[in-house]
């Protein structure tokens, strides 16, 4: 609010519109470093990234209301009574349905949301601007991390107080932790994907590749109850190893080692980086 | 500054949302999320409900008996295969020389309070009640089919019994509907199944004519009517001549033994040729022969430590006013003994908590007195388990056998040659969740201590109050239906020179057996809150009067809801008076008041107190 309502010139209003610190001399003297710019765009980009979130329910509503409707009719209405081990299926599907939550968010805001922007020519016109990339996309993910939690915090909700689910405080907040940040791997998937897929196939291409993911990993069934088949693809896929550790939070037996899942989702961030950045770098020499 | 403070706002309240997402109860009992893992125990000796069967290894999951095969030879799993799969994680446990078995259901409670919470602390994991509060049992009901039990016994009960106007179950103090006639039994039974009566349970007891109950046509359409919406009906009875009618009448099954005599005739051969079933309830048999604590449950030191101060002093309470009849215990072993070997099936139960038995502890007492009544272990302990899962249509509990409950009870040695083992409790299960035992003084964690302070009362102020606790109050005999009266004022000089004293004046009038009217003292901060009294041992105090007798009263938990009391002497001048509280009771830990007061004797009254300490 602050940055918007300070009395400038003119000159300097229009800078403030593109997200960009004064470039006044006065403030440029008052700045001692480039450093503290840089964090000043970081917050200004993240609240305009927030906003776009806000304002284009279109993307957010369904990304919000499919993890908890799904939740609330397998998790809820059918899983109080019934077991997965020693979890009931309203515990079980908590932490599945959570990071089947947290993989979309991640995966949406980046995959879709930048093979449209660039379909826009948006993220041409980011690069105009004195804006360094790295922190368009920190910026990004802080947000995906804020609406990951904003789902949580709805399929919690349900959980805890329609689901019959009672753990320790600690254990809540673990489970959010793991799953708030084990986000990110998917964060980075997206990117790749989201600089590989032109703007109409990426929509397709993203849901091709995470509803049956998803669904093989065990995050809107049990694991447990899954065709022998999908029991044996599970444990190559990311999401397999987002929801184990989260299982294994709630005091679940899990189908593969803590150490094991980390070191999968490192692994398949540092790929994914590694992708994306190229992708990256051919979108570049193509439009630049 | 305003984005610090959204900023600020925004995470008190993430941090608010986590704060009250729900958490598990503190008393260790496990989470909502992951109640029971897998259990194995190995090479243990079962008793299935049926019959027994040595070395087995038993597994359960999801809380439920997953499989039960033979242990290996060696009994560890090295030589041999296991022939059961073990689960991978799962808890083993050691079975050898232990005994598995279903967990108790007793026959025969009635549910109030911590009951059920009580009797699974001592393995009793489904309760049979034969009249408890109707709407607590629908909500008890309510609760047990979510399937988030697993702190107390699960409750199949009757809910409202049946009895006429006036009759056996109307003296309690609660309203209940009453039936008048056979023409109204359809409507009666009706609306007690769609209040959620699980069987029906009707009085036929007249108790020699002490009060009014059904005539025989009206026993007849109860359980007609019963019958025709296909549920159970149960009779009470009291004599050898109402259990015979009652059986001739279509009783599915009788809820005590008869005790006045043993009765001939054919009357065992008649009951079982008709199926019935009997819940004899010798332990309350016990109390009314006068002996109630005849299987010294309290001196057994693997149940004296889990038993509370109430349950304790319950255990050799007597029923007030009823005449004992010292052969009652003999005559029902005896009926209980023929109806067995006439192969009539015996269900255990007992009566709690009637005067002289506790919830969950009083069926161990009950499994001792069936086989001192003459059935065989084996019998007794079937007729815990398998016999009244059956009799009562409870086909998920009862016994071990794959897909049931895992309702379980292990003991250490064999209950099936010696019943008293069952006392012996190394672990219990409820759905395959284990139940955590308190020992039973941990109801005193928490409990006040009394104050170091000895002066209590002066009565030298102008209020009347007390150094801790509620302070005074009236007490009469009114809410027992007595009309004796009473009235404290505060005077002066006291004694000893002092500025004032209590005046409690008043009259004590018929109506009740035991009249009564004084002044009180709640030394907890609330009426009826527990003080522990420990460390005090005798009350001191000055006194005058008409020269009449008056008793000091002592109201503690380990008494009971009649308080102990001792007489003392107003005399015309201040005389000072000592009362040793252990003469009342050993156990002080559990004080909860203290009445000055005048009665029995009939007429007016006056005296004073004053300097009133608790050393």
């Amino acid at each position: 609010m602050n940055a918007l309502s300070t009395t400038r010139t003119p000159a300097a209003t229009l800078d403030h519109l593109n997200g960009l610190p004064p470039t006044t001399p006065g403030d440029q003297a008052r700045s001692p470093s480039g450093r503290q710019n840089h964090f000043r765009i970081f917050v200004l980009e993240t609240r305009a990234e927030l906003m776009k979130l806000l304002r284009m329910p279109g993307f957010t509503l369904p990304a919000f209301a499919f993890p908890l409707m799904f939740y609330g009719l397998f998790g809820i209405t059918f899983g109080r009574s019934q077991q997965i081990g020693p979890l009931t299926m309203a515990g079980y599907l908590l932490a599945t349905y959570g990071a089947f939550g947290v993989i979309g968010a991640n995966i949406f805001s980046f995959g879709v949301g930048i093979a449209t922007e660039r379909g826009q020519g948006w993220m041409l016109l980011k690069r105009a601007m004195p804006l360094p990339p790295v922190i368009h996309f920190l910026a990004r993910m802080v947000v995906g991390m804020a609406f990951s939690l904003v789902i949580l915090i709805g399929l919690f909700a349900l959980g805890g107080f329609a689901g019959g689910i009672a753990l320790p405080l600690a254990t809540w907040v673990k489970l959010a932790t793991w799953l708030t940040l084990g986000g990110l791997p998917f964060a980075a998937f997206g990117l790749a994907l989201g600089y590989l897929c032109g703007p109409n196939a990426a929509p397709a291409v993203i849901n091709l590749i995470y509803l049956p993911m998803a669904f093989v990993s065990g995050l809107w069934l049990p694991y447990e109850v899954l065709p022998g088949l999908f029991k044996t693809l599970a444990p190559w896929l990311p999401a397999f190893h987002l929801a184990q550790p989260a299982l294994g939070i709630l005091g679940a037996d899990t189908h593969a080692p803590v150490a094991r899942s980390v070191a999968y989702l490192l692994a398949f961030t540092a790929i994914s980086m590694v992708v994306g950045i190229a992708a990256y770098r051919r979108d570049h020499k193509t439009w630049g | 500054m305003r984005k610090l403070l959204m900023l600020i706002a925004g995470l008190a309240a993430l941090i608010a949302f986590f704060l009250s997402l729900p958490t598990p109860p503190a008393n260790g009992a496990a989470t909502a999320t992951s109640p029971e893992s897998a259990i194995v125990i190995r090479n243990v000796r079962l008793f299935d409900g049926v019959a027994v069967h040595d070395a087995m290894t038993v597994v359960v999951e999801g809380g439920t008996i997953a499989a039960i095969g033979p242990a290996p030879s060696d009994g560890s799993g090295g030589a041999t295969r296991e022939r059961v799969v073990i689960p991978d994680g799962a808890e083993i446990i050691d079975g050898a020389g232990k005994t598995l078995m279903p967990g108790l259901i007793d026959a025969h409670t009635h549910t109030w309070g911590d009951a059920l919470e009580r009797a699974l602390l001592f393995g009793v994991t489904t309760e049979i009640d034969m009249f408890t509060d109707q709407a607590s049992a629908a909500s008890m009901r309510s609760e047990q089919a979510e399937g988030s039990v697993h702190d107390r016994a699960d409750l199949v009960s009757a809910g409202t019994l049946v009895t006429a106007a006036g009759g056996h179950g109307t003296e309690y103090g609660i309203t209940i509907p009453t039936l008048d006639g056979p023409e109204q039994a359809q409507a009666f039974v009706d609306a007690r199944l769609a209040e959620g009566s699980d069987f029906i349970k009707i009085v036929y007891d007249d108790a020699g004519g002490h009060w009014p109950t059904l005539d025989t046509a009206t026993l007849r359409a109860a359980i007609e009517a019963a019958h025709a919406r296909n549920v159970l009906a149960v009779v009470h009875v009291s004599t050898h001549e109402a259990a015979r009618t009652a059986i001739e009448h279509g009783a599915d099954g009788l809820v005590h033994v008869w005790s006045d005599e043993l009765g001939a005739d054919g009357l065992f051969a008649m009951a079982a040729e008709k199926g019935v079933f009997v819940i004899p309830t010798l332990s309350v048999t016990a109390t009314m022969a006068g002996t109630p604590n005849v299987t010294h449950l309290d001196q057994d030191p693997a149940i004296a430590p889990y038993l509370t101060p109430a349950e304790t002093g319950a255990l050799s309470r007597v029923i007030e006013g009823l005449p004992v009849r010292e052969d009652r215990l003999a005559i029902a072993s005896k009926a209980t003994h023929e109806l067995a070997t006439s192969g009539v099936v015996i269900l255990a139960g007992t009566d709690a908590p009637n005067p002289g038995t506790v919830h969950g502890a009083s069926m161990h007492g009950e499994l001792s007195l069936l086989v001192e009544a003459g059935l065989s272990p084996i019998a007794a302990l079937a007729a815990a388990t398998a016999e009244p899962a059956r009799a009562f249509g409870l086909d998920d509990r009862g016994l071990v056998a794959p897909g049931l409950r895992a309702d379980l009870l292990l003991v250490d040695g064999d209950p099936t040659r010696d019943i008293t083992r069952t006392r012996h409790i190394v672990g219990i299960w409820k759905a395959g969740r284990r139940v955590e035992r308190s020992q039973g003084d941990t109801a005193l964690e928490g409990r006040v201590k009394a104050p170091d302070t000895e002066a209590f009362a002066q009565f030298d102020q102008d209020i009347l109050d007390a150094a801790f606790g509620f302070g005074w109050q009236p007490t009469t005999d009114e809410r027992m239906g007595g009309t004796s009266t009473t009235s404290l004022t505060l005077v002066s000089p006291g004694s000893r020179d002092t500025a004032g004293a209590l005046l409690v004046k008043g009259a004590i009038g018929p109506g009740f057996p035991f009249p009564w009217a004084g002044a009180m003292v709640f030394p907890g901060e609330q009426p009826m809150e527990m003080v522990d009294f420990s460390a005090k041992r005798e009350v001191v105090f000055q006194a005058r009067g008409d020269g009449g007798r008056y008793r000091l009263m002592l109201f503690a938990e380990s008494i009971g809801q009649i308080p102990a009391s001792t007489f003392f002497v107003a005399s015309e001048t201040w005389q000072e008076h000592r009362i040793n509280l252990r003469e009342l009771t050993q156990d002080l830990r559990g004080v909860w008041g203290l009445a000055f007061v005048a009665g029995p004797a009939q007429g007016d009254y006056a005296f004073e107190i004053d300097g009133v300490s608790i050393r």
